[in-house]
């Protein structure tokens, strides 16, 4: 009997303190309410785990819009504060953080998140609780079919393979390609689309052939390829497979034009790959090649302030993702000059957003639209010589 | 105990011949079928076998002497990868300077971990080896996320990358710089474990704990140099393969996954069976990816697994290991 | 090892600590924060599903899995697909059947590869975990990389439960009734042939427990626990995808028995909370301490490290993991403290008190 009992104590007092010492963490973490309340808005981003690339420049970005806003007085009267939460790349952390926003810190919309899986996870909360949700992330199932409260700032993968094929028709004038993609979400829903739509566009797809992300010889998937009519070869992936690939296409004497995808939109693919890099044709934001968009447009007015802002606040040059968190904030400020911090006046505030100039393009909403951007935001680049250039 | 040694290298012998046989098989059967295309995807295949070997070679030192499954195994070579990036690629110290100060740290730290950790807990339970060496390798992972980064970091090749071609099939130096410092592994630890003292010491110490004390041998010592030696190894191979690889704070993993099947397949605790294992492994890898029809190119990344579930259920001790007595 | 009884009334005053949990966090000054308490007290308690038959596995029956993440995933699947392809699937039958086909993956595994001992078991179980995330990943049926989304929250009689506090009372009365089997099953006579094969297997052998079986029995069950858990999981996050199941959370089910306790059931449970709790409160603490600096002041960067470390140390220090840990330490401590009171009394008996 007494060794029962005796085991059952050190139990009690171990989940006693464990959950006191919680509450205590949370309860000192709890921000003070002031009396001139500033307008919260949430952000769930990927700032560790395998989406920090993409989470950590849009965390950035979001700092810094925040400190331009408060400059210029806030907005109608009010500061506005982004309380960043990180959800470590994972999809049960990002629906604990966007429930732990909405309810204890009363946000009135939230930004979230980088990637695809986190953002689902959020989904179901933003819509139970009523709250408007805007990610950074490309999937398109989290706008289809369109969610009343789920918004994008980036282009989709949808129009990023709309631009590849209008390329590899007008520009290539190709009608046999292979594709070639990463067996991870990004890549895989890439292929999905191309094969979709390729024959749309009388685009005939010879073979389609995937590599793990953390393979590091596709030379067998390419010496298939090499043993097809294919024209061209598009690669769908991220770093640093879409590099590894440039490189044996050299080894195997691969002659083809290597078309990738926005998952090599960065310096580090040219970093990666090297001088095997040159000749790669890719789609992307405008942004990475401001004169790309028109020069007296108020789009080039934000891109090229957007820029010359990042660098002197962190020292490196803004990247796309960089430009999605920004739009994101962007969007809801902008709303929110008119909704103030009502959720759901907010909500329907975000969806009649029209011609407002952002950093990946120009954003326009509608109850059938939660995309705001589309194909023509963005261009064809090629890495020439470790450098940036537009295809026209 | 099985006292039949003859009977066992026998049989032993004759796994061996089968599997090279069956190995000739299937290079002579691709290479016909598939040409040059097929040579292709052999070649590929040791050059990632090879890769694997390396990471088994560790993982069978290692379960030699303390039978501990090292799950931290693929963090050596992830380590040494990432160091010769701080040390070559940024910081432009020559490569052989940078080899040896990454293979030094790397296996300090194998040791100080057998130190503090293993020696500590020898004797206890599988489970609370397990966990500490899988405690082990997210640290490890977790401090070079935190000091590298999450992007992969490219490492300029030795020799450049001009490819060379043979047979219609092709290489690149690095692949060659691959295979020749396997070969020298292997030969290096086949020296070590059956000509030096230090190395046939470790051999009884593995084999009979007692007998081997008895005889003035240590148990203890031979723990450690088993673990700064797989470390050493680990390092080397992590930095030979940085160019191919663009090693970041991820890629632990998937090499001790693969490495660990390699070294069961050829037989945990054997080091040959750990090269020939690995080779193995590879080439049936790129063979069936190549075989394989388009949409199933997905599951070649199950068939490593599904080889380990086979192996362990039909023969556990591996192509060329010794049956394990029954724990009582 | 193992002791003999575990009162049914300790396991009343932990239901009742637990059950009071919403109100308590409500009294901390300042928050309205109970709402993320509860939602992260959900997750525990479906983990704490998994981790209860893991910990009878291994903690009793002694053997080891690295691959439990997979029936945590055929669960949640299983009542993903059914009750997204057919609306009308009434969502307590899909957690039904996610149990059962998680118990008939078990019993399929279990069989061949339970006759593996040690490291063998856990490599096979780690093989089997891996073959599970990719297939996953790559079939059609279970959406792929993307997974499966616009999942129906749990029903039944219905009452929906589609609320953090609701799915709070579900998943927190199930874990008790699971801890109730699971005291039961260890006090009869199933659990005495657990606990023989785990101290000697051939010993039990010997004395007439068939080892294969009872082996196989507790694999079975612990694989329907976790299948449980992961339906629940399922309904709660309303969407799932691979990488939900990959090894690192066999890895953390694991972690979470030995950290918790082996050979005490109350170890699921303190393992369970304190390892779903402990990174939250690591990335708290950086607002109690003011003026970090930057790199410092991140401690996203830290859990990671601080994990490792922590699995680490535990074993190094506390292998028993931390109920049989800390009661030792307890009962220690009482020993001691009774040994002063016998010096005290002794000294004060010799000067003729």
């Amino acid at each position: 009997m007494l060794k029962t009992r005796m085991r059952a104590k050190p139990v009690v007092v171990v989940l006693a303190l464990l959950l006191v010492l919680s509450l205590a963490v949370y309860g000192c973490g709890k921000k003070k309410i002031t009396s001139e309340e500033p307008y919260k808005i949430g952000a769930v981003l990927s700032l560790s785990g395998p989406n920090a690339p993409l989470g950590q420049p849009e965390e950035r970005s979001l700092k810094l819009l925040q400190k331009q806003i408060n400059a210029e007085g806030g907005i109608n009267g009010h500061r506005v504060t982004f309380i960043i939460e990180d959800d470590m790349s994972d999809p049960a952390k990002a629906s604990t953080a966007i429930a732990k926003l909405i309810t204890q810190d009363n946000v009135a919309a939230v930004i979230g998140s980088s990637g695809t899986g986190t953002t689902l996870a959020m989904a179901p909360i933003a819509e139970r609780e009523k709250v408007a949700q805007v990610c950074c992330a490309a999937g398109t199932k989290i706008t289809q079919p369109v969610n009343k409260w789920i918004f994008r700032t980036p282009p989709t993968d949808s129009m990023a393979i709309e631009k590849v094929l209008q390329y590899l028709k007008s520009n290539l004038k190709v009608s046999k390609i292979a594709i070639l993609h990463d067996a991870n979400a990004f890549g895989v829903g890439g292929a999905d689309e191309l094969t979709a739509k390729a024959p749309g566009k009388g685009v005939e797809i010879v073979t389609r052939e995937s590599y793990g992300s953390t393979d590091v010889d596709m030379t067998t998937q390419l010496t298939k390829i090499k043993d097809t009519p294919a024209q061209a070869l598009v690669v769908w992936g991220t770093n640093p497979g879409p590099a590894i690939i440039t490189k044996n296409m050299q080894q195997l004497g691969i002659k083809i034009p290597f078309v990738g995808s926005h998952g090599i939109a960065n310096k580090k693919f040219i970093e990666l790959a090297g001088p095997a890099g040159n000749g790669v044709v890719f789609p992307a934001g405008r942004m990475l090649i401001p004169s790309s968009i028109p020069a007296d447009s108020e789009w080039r007015k934000s891109v090229d302030e957007f820029i010359k802002d990042y660098k002197a606040a962190y020292n490196a040059d803004p990247d796309t993702f960089a430009g999605h968190g920004w739009d994101a904030g962007l969007i809801i400020t902008d709303a929110m000059k008119t909704a103030n911090t009502d959720r759901v006046q907010l909500r329907s505030q975000i969806e009649k957003t029209k011609d407002l100039a952002g950093i990946g393009g120009v954003f326009t909403y509608s109850p059938t639209n939660h995309d705001g951007l589309d194909v023509n935001d963005l261009i064809m680049v090629k890495v020439d010589n470790g450098a940036w250039t537009e295809v026209k | 105990m099985n006292l039949n040694l003859k009977e066992n290298t026998t049989e032993r012998n004759r796994v061996l011949w089968g599997t090279v046989a069956f190995v000739a098989l299937l290079i002579a059967l691709t290479v016909s079928i598939k040409g040059s295309t097929g040579l292709q995807w052999i070649l590929s295949g040791l050059t990632v076998g090879s890769i694997y070997s390396l990471v088994a070679i560790g993982f069978s030192i290692i379960y030699a002497s303390t039978r501990v499954i090292n799950f931290a195994q693929g963090e050596f070579s992830m380590l040494g990868g990432l160091l010769l990036y701080s040390l070559c690629t940024k910081a432009g110290l020559p490569v052989p300077v940078g080899f040896l100060l990454a293979v030094i740290i790397v296996t300090l730290i194998g040791a100080g971990f057998e130190r503090t950790a293993i020696h500590h807990l020898r004797g206890q339970s599988v489970i609370t080896m397990i966990i500490v060496t899988i405690g082990f390798s997210i640290f490890l992972r977790a401090i070079a996320l935190w000091s590298w980064g999450s992007n992969p970091l490219p490492i300029a090749s030795f020799s450049g990358d001009k490819s060379v071609r043979f047979l219609g099939a092709s290489l690149v130096p690095q692949n060659l710089w691959v295979f020749g410092f396997t070969a020298v592994m292997v030969i290096l630890v086949f020296l070590f474990f059956n000509r030096t003292l230090v190395g046939k010491g470790m051999r009884a110490a593995a084999a009979n704990p007692d007998a081997a004390s008895m005889v003035g041998v240590s148990t203890s010592m031979s723990s450690l140099i088993a673990w700064a030696l797989a470390a050493a190894i680990g390092a080397a191979a992590g930095i030979i393969i940085a160019p191919i690889t663009m090693p970041s704070y991820g890629i632990g993993t998937m090499l001790g996954l693969k490495g660990f099947t390699a070294a069961v397949l050829g037989g945990l605790g054997n080091a040959p069976g750990a090269v020939v294992g690995g080779l193995v492994l590879g080439v049936l890898e790129k063979v069936a990816g190549g075989a394989l029809p388009q949409g199933y190119s997905g599951y070649t990344d199950a068939l490593a697994f599904l080889i380990l579930i086979l192996v362990l259920l039909l023969r556990p001790q591996g192509l060329l290991g010794k049956p394990e007595g029954i724990k009582v | 090892m193992p002791g003999p009884t575990v009162s049914y009334r300790n396991l009343l005053v932990v239901a009742a600590f637990i059950f009071l949990l919403p109100i308590w966090a409500r009294l901390v000054p300042g928050s309205a924060l109970h709402f993320d308490i509860v939602n992260l007290m959900v997750l525990a308690g479906i983990y704490a599903f998994a981790v209860i038959g893991l910990n009878l596995l291994v903690g009793y029956a002694g053997q080891v899995s690295l691959g439990h993440a997979a029936f945590f995933g055929i669960g949640a699947y299983t009542t993903a697909i059914l009750c997204t392809r057919f609306a009308w699937f009434p969502t307590w039958l899909g957690v039904l059947f996610g149990a059962l086909l998680a118990g008939v993956a078990g019993l399929l595994i279990g069989i061949p590869v339970l006759r593996l001992k040690g490291n063998y078991l856990a490599i096979a179980t780690l093989a089997f975990g891996e073959i599970s995330y990719i297939f996953f990943r790559q079939s059609g049926i279970t959406g792929g990389t993307v997974g499966i989304t616009r999942i129906p929250p749990f029903s039944m009689f219905g009452f929906s439960f589609d609320s953090d506090l609701r799915f709070f009372f579900l998943v927190w009365i199930c874990v008790m009734v699971l801890m109730l089997l699971t005291i039961n099953i260890i006090q009869s006579r199933v659990g005495r042939a657990l606990r023989a094969l785990h101290s000697s297997e051939v010993a039990a052998d010997a004395m007439g427990v068939n080892t294969g079986r009872y082996k196989t029995k507790a694999f079975v069950l612990s694989a329907v626990f976790a299948g449980l858990g992961g339906a629940l999981f399922a309904h709660f996050q309303r969407y799932i995808n691979p990488e939900s199941f990959m090894l690192t959370i066999s890895i953390l089910f694991l972690t979470m028995v030995v950290i918790g306790g082996m050979g005490n059931i109350w170890g699921a449970l303190v393992g369970a909370i304190s390892l779903t709790f402990l990174p939250e409160v690591i990335r708290a603490l950086p607002q109690w301490i003011p003026g970090l600096p930057e790199g410092l002041a991140n401690f996203n960067n830290y859990v990671l490290v601080l994990y490792g470390l922590l699995l680490m140390v535990f074993m190094i220090f506390m292998p028993q993991g931390m109920t049989v840990g800390l009661a030792r330490g307890v009962s220690y401590g009482e020993m001691q403290a009774k040994r002063l009171k016998d010096r005290i009394r002794a000294r004060k008996f010799s000067r003729g008190e």
